[in-house]
């Protein structure tokens, strides 16, 4: 049986302020799929996103959604006013109710328990990042829209992220769609690559992407490197806070 | 009618404690949406409205809800309202407002109105029909609170997020911009238009020195509203001072109460 088709977008195109940010971009989302969204600084990667969760509405060409669509959304940034006092407990019950046992369980996936109590200010960008990332499994979401869930995780703990959003897209049976620029970590979890410079380079498997010559073009030195990240082996595992869990040496 | 009423002090009381049990909630969205200062702008502003009523010689505060109303309207309509809100474009709005209004109270007839009473409301003087008003704004308030507490909040924390997961941010903000629009209204009968803001801000700062959840900030927003009532009324009788700068002074003694005894806490603490 083909997987379910949770939402199409095509010929999205959007400018802002007399820029041209995205061209014709075509794509679709499938249930148990992870998409990722690779290319440059501006190339238009957030608003992408954006469009998705229906936060820019002035585009043109078409997004058809599941009619009950539910999405969990992990933004690049979150500020919270300081003057707002907010514990990590009321943060994942932002945008619906949860149980408190939910709430631990969503929390424990990503090594953040202990964290329940403190206030969202004192966090480190890290340790929000995880708390988000956690926030974003709860109450059965269709789909997780992650927007750079790595930035402010060591490239350890990076590794250990990515296996967790397998786990997660394998558990919840949901569809994620992962914003990243480090494309060598990405690609193996990968389903399907858009390779986005305001209009889609290309796009596919990461076997088929990381042979394609817009995708060369783009991407020449780092293309090679990540073939170097590979290789490389480590002999200790890490969590993804970055703490060594064990280590075995010969 | 109930005897109890006739008592001007029970009236303004009752005035009193349905303002700031509405005021906190309020309030604390207001902050944590840096929307203080809209609050102030819509008071001043409202000032037009109040000559407006009483040229047209309806009670002024269906002038004032008319003026502020189209205010928040007509922001709404601005492609980019966040953009409409900026600090310049806000005190356009709130001087011209004011101006246009105190011509038209000048062109009045002197004895129809206290000018005094407008800049600092007049708590004391509420009427009958006051409280009927003030009640029926306190509920439509408190009942729409209830229904859109957790999407208020939400996009408090994040317009992103909340957008994402199924919030319509762009009705729930209009939503929020009306019921300041309405709270403004109201407000001015009892504080004036120049202590408005006073009474959003300075509870709810103190209420944040106390609290480690958005409810909980409420909750003492409400404690120190009361208090500063108290305290303002107390005092304005006392010394025979004017009750709306009253309750602003006994609002900043709280907090700079509490701000010494949470300081002092966290050094015990932390020794």
């Amino acid at each position: 049986m083909a997987p379910e088709l949770l939402l199409r977008a095509s010929d999205i195109s959007y400018s802002s302020g007399g820029k041209n940010i995205l061209d014709k971009v075509s794509f679709e989302l499938y249930r148990s799929q992870i998409t990722t969204i690779i290319g440059p600084n501006g190339a238009g990667k957030s608003t992408l996103t954006s469009i998705v969760n229906g936060l820019i509405e002035n585009h043109s060409g078409t997004i058809e959604r599941l009619p009950s669509l539910k999405i969990g959304y992990l933004p690049q940034k979150v500020y919270v006013n300081t003057l707002m006092p907010l514990s990590v407990q009321r943060l994942m019950q932002l945008t619906q109710r949860a149980k408190e046992a939910e709430v631990d369980e969503a929390l424990s996936q990503t090594n953040v328990a202990y964290l329940k109590h403190r206030q969202v200010h004192s966090l480190s960008e890290g340790e929000l990042k995880r708390v988000l990332l956690a926030r974003t499994t709860l109450g059965d979401p269709d789909l997780i829209v992650l927007d750079e869930p790595t930035a402010g995780v060591d490239v350890t703990g990076e590794i250990k992220m990515y296996e967790l959003i397998g786990e997660f897209r394998n558990r919840l049976q949901c569809a994620v769609l992962l914003v990243s620029h480090d494309l060598h970590l990405v690609m193996s979890k990968t389903d399907q690559v858009l390779c986005l410079n305001q209009h889609l380079c290309c796009s596919g498997l990461p076997e088929s992407v990381s042979k394609h010559p817009e995708y060369l073009a783009l991407f020449g030195d780092q293309a090679a490197d990540a073939i170097a990240v590979y290789a490389h082996r480590h002999d200790h595992v890490h969590d993804v806070s970055g703490q060594q869990e064990s280590c075995q040496h010969d | 009618m109930i005897d109890w009423l006739d008592d001007f002090l029970v009236r303004s009381i009752l005035a009193g404690l349905m303002m700031v049990s509405i005021a906190a909630p309020m309030g604390c969205l207001m902050v944590w949406q840096r929307l203080a200062f809209l609050s102030d702008t819509l008071g001043h502003a409202a000032v037009l409205g109040v000559g407006i009523g009483l040229l047209l010689e309806v009670n002024p505060m269906f002038g004032v809800l008319a003026v502020v109303i189209l205010i928040v309207f007509s922001l709404s309509q601005v492609a980019n309202f966040n953009n409409a809100l900026s600090e310049t474009t806000l005190a356009i709005i709130s001087h011209t407002g004011l101006a246009g209004g105190l011509i038209l109270l000048g062109a009045l007839p002197s004895n129809s109105v206290s000018l005094e009473a407008i800049l600092f409301g007049d708590l004391l003087a509420t009427t009958r029909a006051d409280l009927l008003m003030i009640l029926l704004t306190t509920l439509i308030l408190l009942i729409l609170l209830l229904r859109h507490w957790r999407p208020f909040v939400a996009l408090s924390v994040s317009r992103e997020i909340a957008q994402a997961e199924g919030i319509s941010v762009r009705k729930e903000q209009f939503l929020m911009y009306m019921m300041i629009a309405l709270l403004v209204a109201v407000l001015m009968k009892v504080m004036g238009v120049l202590l408005i803001a006073a009474m959003l801000v300075i509870p709810t700062t103190s209420a944040r020195l106390l609290s480690h959840n958005p409810e909980k900030m409420v909750f003492f927003s409400a404690v120190f509203g009361i208090l500063s009532l108290a305290g303002g009324i107390t005092s304005s009788f006392q010394f025979d001072w004017q009750t709306g700068p009253s309750i602003v002074l006994s609002a900043t003694a709280f907090l700079i109460i509490t701000l010494l005894v949470t300081r002092q806490i966290s050094l015990w603490t932390r020794r």
